[in-house]
This record gives structure tokens, sequence and C-alpha cells, in this order.
């Protein structure tokens, strides 16, 4: 076979023998690509929200926002107070992975007070009747260095008093 | 420091996805590839740079990219024995104008893809065809019979 084009190999180039050729790899990497790609269809990288909700005798508070984030996104974060009964001063208290690498673009409605309590973000809604709903929304955007994992609590208190307590993580992709 | 780590990332990933596509991929550029090439770029460029519109950030993320691709040359030139890995290795698609279905196949390739690649290169007929390589780069080269 002279006149086979120079560095060309009929055993290898033609028959494909030898390191290089075999299939299985690539096969691997894009099944590993795949897979990547149905675990985010199944929200795995976020940003589906849930509902989550915490009962007590008194009030129930429902969140409804994603836990699972990646940087630079838009979301919200929805609030829902059901009093049972009368609710003096209603308050929430946030723990600081809420505001950690994020940024708290709009707070509707605008609540009657902020500060902070051992360093936790509060904002009070004042008195809510039984048998009231309060709605409230944040929207967030995340700061594309933000990467990891954080605890984002919140709570529900009547003045000083807690009611109910939401208990959840964020997590951050890059 | 994390836009160099993006860059990193982006282009390990990048130059994975392009060896594991395929070169049929590689070698068309139709109007549709256009279309998907300006995504890419636009993919890549959020994910790389996200909101910095700063100087400092582009100079970090082009010089990581330019830096990885001298690296990778580099490796390239003075490492064959990893060269089919980063850069793949011509492959026999045509032997004395007999088209090797094999090959074809595996590089998803069909005949008539093959025939318009030809009549690129000014040849009418597969049966003129002495040897016929589809190159790392996704082209296919032909020498004919009456050149070889």
């Amino acid at each position: 076979m002279a006149d086979v084009p120079d560095f060309l190999d009929l055993d290898r180039h033609r028959d494909l023998r030898g390191f290089g050729f075999a299939r299985r790899p690539r096969q691997l990497i894009l099944l590993l690509i795949v897979a990547v790609l149905v675990l985010g269809l199944f929200n795995v990288f976020g940003q589906r929200p849930q509902h989550i909700y915490v009962n007590a005798p008194q009030a129930q508070l429902e969140l409804y926002a994603p836990s699972h984030l990646r940087g630079g996104l838009l979301y919200e974060a929805r609030f829902t107070i059901t009093a049972r009964k009368d609710i003096g001063n209603a308050v929430l208290v946030f723990s600081p992975g809420w505001n950690e690498g994020q940024q708290m673009n709009t707070l509707e409605p605008a609540p009657l007070g902020q500060g902070s309590r051992n360093g936790d973000m509060i904002l009070t809604f004042g008195h809510i009747p039984s048998g009231h709903k309060y709605r409230f929304f944040v929207q967030f955007q995340v700061n594309p260095t933000n990467v990891g994992r954080r605890r984002a609590d919140v709570a529900l208190y009547d003045g000083g008093a807690k009611l109910a307590t939401i208990h959840r993580t964020l997590t951050f992709y890059p | 420091m994390d836009i160099v780590l993006r860059g990193i990332v982006i282009f390990f990933f990048l130059y994975v996805i392009m060896r594991v596509i395929g070169r049929r991929e590689l070698s068309t550029l139709e109007p549709f590839d256009l279309i998907l090439l300006v995504i890419l770029g636009d993919a890549v460029q959020q994910g790389l740079t996200q909101d910095d519109y700063s100087l400092t950030g582009a100079f970090l993320a082009i010089g990581t990219i330019a830096v990885l691709q001298v690296a990778v040359s580099y490796m390239n030139f003075h490492f064959p024995r990893l060269r089919p890995i980063l850069d793949g290795e011509p492959i026999i698609v045509v032997q004395d104008g007999k088209p090797i279905e094999k090959n074809l196949k595996r590089e998803r390739i069909t005949l008539e893809d093959l025939a318009a690649a030809a009549r690129r290169q000014n040849i009418a007929q597969l049966e003129d065809v002495r040897w016929a390589v589809l190159e790392t780069s996704g082209t296919v080269s032909f020498i004919k019979k009456s050149d070889a």
C-alpha cells in the first residue's frame, strides 16, 4: 500500500484499531451530559418554587419560593400568613441566609417596620385579624458570586412570641 | 478570581463537548448552525462574565481562554500520545472509490453528505476517489485516483 497518504495507517485510520477510537468514553461523556440535563428538568438546579406550610394553633405560615437557585437569577418569594386567631403584631424574622449574597429588590406591600434581632432581619406587619390572610411578596436577585448552601429560615412571631418557623436551606449553583 | 475559574470551566466544558459531538457537526456551517453558534456564544458569555461589564473582567476572561488554548496546543505538540484525545485522528472514509460504511456510520455521515463534499472539490463521482479522509477539523479531503 505505497499510495496510502502520509501519516495514515490503514489498520488505525481505516479499520479504527487503537487508542482514540474507543466509542465508550464518548458515549459515557454524552450520557453524563444527558444525565445533568435530566436533573435540570427535575428542578435539581432550580428555580421552580415549592410550597412550604407550617401550621400552628394561632396561624398558618406559607412560603412559596424556590430553594435551588443559580447566580444572577431573579426570583420571587411569597409569604402568606393566615390568622386563625387575632395576631396583635405580626413579625417575620429572616435568618441571614435570606440576605447574604442576594439582593432584596422590592417588598410588596411595604412592611410597617424593619429591624434586626440577634443578627436576623425582622419585618413588622402589625395587626392581622382572625380569619384574615396577609400576603407579602419579596423580589430577589442572586449575586453571581454567591455559591453554596445557606440556612434561610423564616419565623412568624406575634410580637415577641414565636408562632411558627419554616426551616429551609437555599442552594446556590454557580 | 471568579472569572478566571469560570473561564477554565467553560473552556474545558466546550472542549469536551466539541470532542464528543463529533466531526460531522463541526464541519457543517449551514444557516441553522450559524444561529446555533450565535446562541452558544451568547450563553457562554452570560456564564463567563455575567453582570461584569468591566475592562478588567474582559481581560481576565479573554486572557484565561487564550492561555488555555496555548496550553492545549503545547500539549498537543509536545505529547504525541495526547493528540488522539485532544485533537482526534483522521478517518479514512473512501478507499478506491468505495465508501467505508462502518466509518461513515461512526461519524454519522451519509453518502449524500459525502457526495456533496466531493462535488465541492469538483469531483462528480465517488468512484473517481482513491482516498477520502475525514480530517480532525471535520472537513473531508479527497485524493483522486488520477492524483494518487
